[in-house]
């Protein structure tokens, strides 16, 4: 008992630091951004309480649901386009010769890449005029196919998930590789005797094998999309006309270009409450399996 | 247990003292003879006003040694976020630039600035050389808080002479002349129009803006503005809007230009694909460094055409004094005295005549040496010189306001309705008032 009490003491010392720097910059923050939520405030002067009028009108505002569905839209896209893309390049890159190794790099050097610079780089990629993609699509022939991708509501909301797919790909990447590299010899050996190969193997062995991170992948995958912001805002800021409004730059435009403060601190304590809500119900969808 | 205690106690301490100190430099200068002077300004580029208003700077740190000028050189794009902040914190720089307009009343409001109106007193002939208009920005219940040390004139119409022989086109005057020329050069396979409305103020503020006050008159928008008796849902409004939707339905825009930037639309024109550009005197001093002398004699500069049925004045443009130094209210005493200084230094007629010869339009009466200048300047600073002035309109509304506007713009661009855009801009201005 004595030893016990002992080492959890050490426990809580050696974990106070970084709890409390934690709850400092990011617990009390949460807080505060709530509280801030119930006052008009312009940034200068005095701020007046307001109650909750801030949240009714985030909750009544068709833009932040427009802002929620197109999040919803880069959530799908990431896993429903990282996560396939990420689990297909780890099985066709497991070994370890040049060509591979190559290939690796070549798939994780966006995430090396400042995300403003990702930005600015498909910006001019989906550029009308100059862009490469309506250049190849006119040199092909298919003249009828170009559009003004940020430009044009009905397409740019899938434009801008293309390089926040293309950005993060190589972290996933290099998780499920350390992944399937963690599976015992042993059972694949096993598996071989049996004579899984294939298709088999790879249903019946790997991925069984491979599951309990693939639900954090997506997990990582579904919060890290929640919080896209520097693409979106760098390609399109949210325009034209909203339609491109992602949950955090209809945030940030409203604190910092239109100066709500208290609006834009309602807006973060629903975007908090949304994740929540959406973690929640990621977890409780792959539950089934463990 | 009473050990893990002690230790908790040791820590909370410690993360105190870092907490404690920090805020207390104007209490610690006591020693020091220097007078300490901030100031934050927007003139971070490399263009030619920027360096010379940091040359300015640097010149009166020289000729100063007894005082010590701390100066930060914020980029345009992050200025007015980072003022705001800093405001916010209470913790505003001595002297610092400002906008005119709402951005400048808020700080007043809130008591942040104090007048600098003895400058004007001690120098009359300074004063009186400033245009019509110039100073009353900054006039709050007869004190003068600035001078302003730029003219913001942000509706020119650019056009390429080239284009317009090429074609047998003469420059437009009038609405109707507008639109049959921007038929015209359709029919050619030319743009008519460059625009880049990715950030989505160039819309309302170098084109609508004018459009809006030939068609309502600018008594009805400080009206509107104010909720006095106008509303942005009247008749009036609609129908400027409407123009507006008649530039996009004749296909005026290039395809895009609400994913191209300003730059990019500069250069659009200047690499002559399009045959016209509204767009501000800033377009001037960007042109003049980027593109070659004959591309830049082959520009011609004239005012947004009229609208005949309109309530407004036809040869308006839209502009007005530009920004001005003010000086915090918790500058006193030696500071103070330095403060002013300086700000005569950066706003005197050296300084206007200075900041003139680097293309950059100012409030102040001048004869500028057509030696000197851009000619594209010249013709500009002489053209601000016999046109009246319209309001910009996201100076006067709310920041609110200016952003329903501008998203309302881009609503029209996309072909949506006009008057849910109307309703949407009069819900933000009246809500946020």
């Amino acid at each position: 008992m004595q030893s016990s009490s002992k080492l959890r003491g050490l426990l809580v010392i050696t974990l106070l630091p970084a709890l409390l720097l934690y709850s400092f910059f990011v617990i009390i923050p949460i807080f505060w951004s709530s509280y801030y939520g119930f006052f008009e405030w312009s940034g200068l002067g005095d701020a007046t309480f307001i109650g909750f009028q801030n949240y009714l009108e985030v909750v009544q505002s068709p833009i932040f649901w427009r802002s929620f569905k197109n999040n919803l839209i880069i959530v799908g896209a990431s896993v429903l386009g990282q996560v396939p893309i990420a689990l297909g390049l780890a099985l066709l890159l497991r070994k370890s010769n040049m060509f591979q190794r190559f290939v690796r790099s070549a798939v994780f050097l966006p995430m090396v890449i400042s995300t403003v610079v990702v930005g600015l780089i498909w910006g001019y990629i989906f550029d009308p005029e100059l862009g490469v993609i309506n250049a190849v699509l006119r040199s092909v022939g298919l003249e009828s196919w170009t559009r003004a991708w940020l430009a044009d509501p009905e397409v740019n909301m899938y434009a801008v998930a293309v390089p926040i797919i293309w950005n993060y790909i190589g972290p996933y990447l290099i998780i499920f590789i350390a992944a399937i590299q963690n599976i015992p010899g042993e059972i694949e050996e096993a598996a071989l005797l049996d004579g899984a190969t294939g298709w088999r193997k790879l249903v019946y062995i790997i991925l069984p094998n491979m599951w309990g991170t693939i639900k954090v992948v997506i997990i990582l995958c579904i919060s890290g999309s929640l919080k896209a912001f520097d693409q979106v805002f760098v390609m399109t800021g949210g325009g034209p006309a909203q339609s491109t409004e992602i949950l955090a730059t209809y945030m940030y435009n409203n604190t910092f270009l239109v100066y709500r403060y208290g609006f834009g601190s309602a807006i973060s304590t629903m975007i908090i409450i949304l994740s929540l809500i959406l973690i929640l119900i990621s977890q409780v969808l792959m539950r089934r399996k463990d | 247990m009473k050990k893990l205690l002690a230790m908790m106690f040791v820590l909370l301490l410690a993360l105190a003292a870092c907490g404690g100190d920090g805020d207390n430099e104007e209490a610690a200068s006591g020693d020091s003879e220097k007078v300490k002077l901030s100031i934050w300004h927007n003139f971070a580029g490399d263009d030619l006003r920027a360096r010379s208003v940091r040359d300015m700077i640097a010149q009166f740190q020289e000729d100063n040694p007894e005082i010590e000028v701390d100066e930060q050189a914020i980029p345009v794009d992050g200025y007015r976020q980072r003022i705001s902040t800093v405001a916010a914190a209470d913790e505003l720089p001595d002297i610092f630039l400002t906008y005119a307009g709402s951005f400048t009343d808020e700080f007043h409001k809130s008591d942040l600035i104090q007048p600098i109106t003895p400058l004007f007193d001690d120098n009359p002939e300074w004063k009186d050389s400033f245009l019509k208009g110039a100073l009353d920005p900054y006039n709050y219940d007869g004190e003068l808080y600035s001078a302003p040390v730029a003219m913001s004139a942000t509706s020119f119409m650019y056009y390429n002479k080239q284009l317009f022989e090429e074609n047998n086109v003469e420059v437009p005057k009038t609405w109707d002349e507008f639109i049959s020329v921007i038929d015209t050069f359709n029919s050619k396979g030319i743009t008519p129009l460059a625009m880049g409305n990715k950030a989505p103020w160039v819309a309302q503020s170098t084109t609508f803006g004018a459009i809006a006050d030939r068609v309502t008159g600018t008594e009805w928008f400080m009206n509107a503005v104010n909720e006095d008796g106008a509303s942005f849902t009247d008749p009036v409004f609609i129908d400027a809007l409407n123009h507006f939707k008649e530039l996009v339905e004749h296909d005026a825009y290039p395809e895009g230009a609400n994913s191209m930037d300003n730059t990019q639309a500069e250069q659009y024109f200047a690499q002559g694909k399009a045959a016209m550009m509204i767009n501000g005197s800033w377009t001037i001093s960007s042109l003049s460094a980027s593109v070659s002398e004959d591309v830049l004699k082959n520009i011609g500069i004239t005012t947004v055409p009229a609208i005949e049925d309109g309530k407004g004045a036809g040869n308006t443009i839209t502009g007005g004094p530009g920004g001005g130094y003010l000086l915090s209210s918790k500058t006193e005493g030696a500071a103070k005295d330095a403060a002013l200084d300086l700000i005569y230094t950066l706003s005197n007629e050296e300084a206007q005549n200075t900041i003139a010869e680097s293309n950059s339009m100012v409030m102040y009466d001048l004869e500028l040496d057509q030696e000197t200048v851009n000619p594209l300047f010249y013709e500009a600073f002489n053209l601000v010189k016999s046109a009246e002035f319209a309001p910009v309109y996201d100076l006067h509304l709310t920041s609110a306001g200016g952003e329903a506007v501008n998203n309302g713009l881009q609503e029209i661009m996309l072909g949506g309705d006009v008057e849910k855009v109307a309703q949407d801009i009069e819900k933000a201005q009246a809500a946020n008032k």
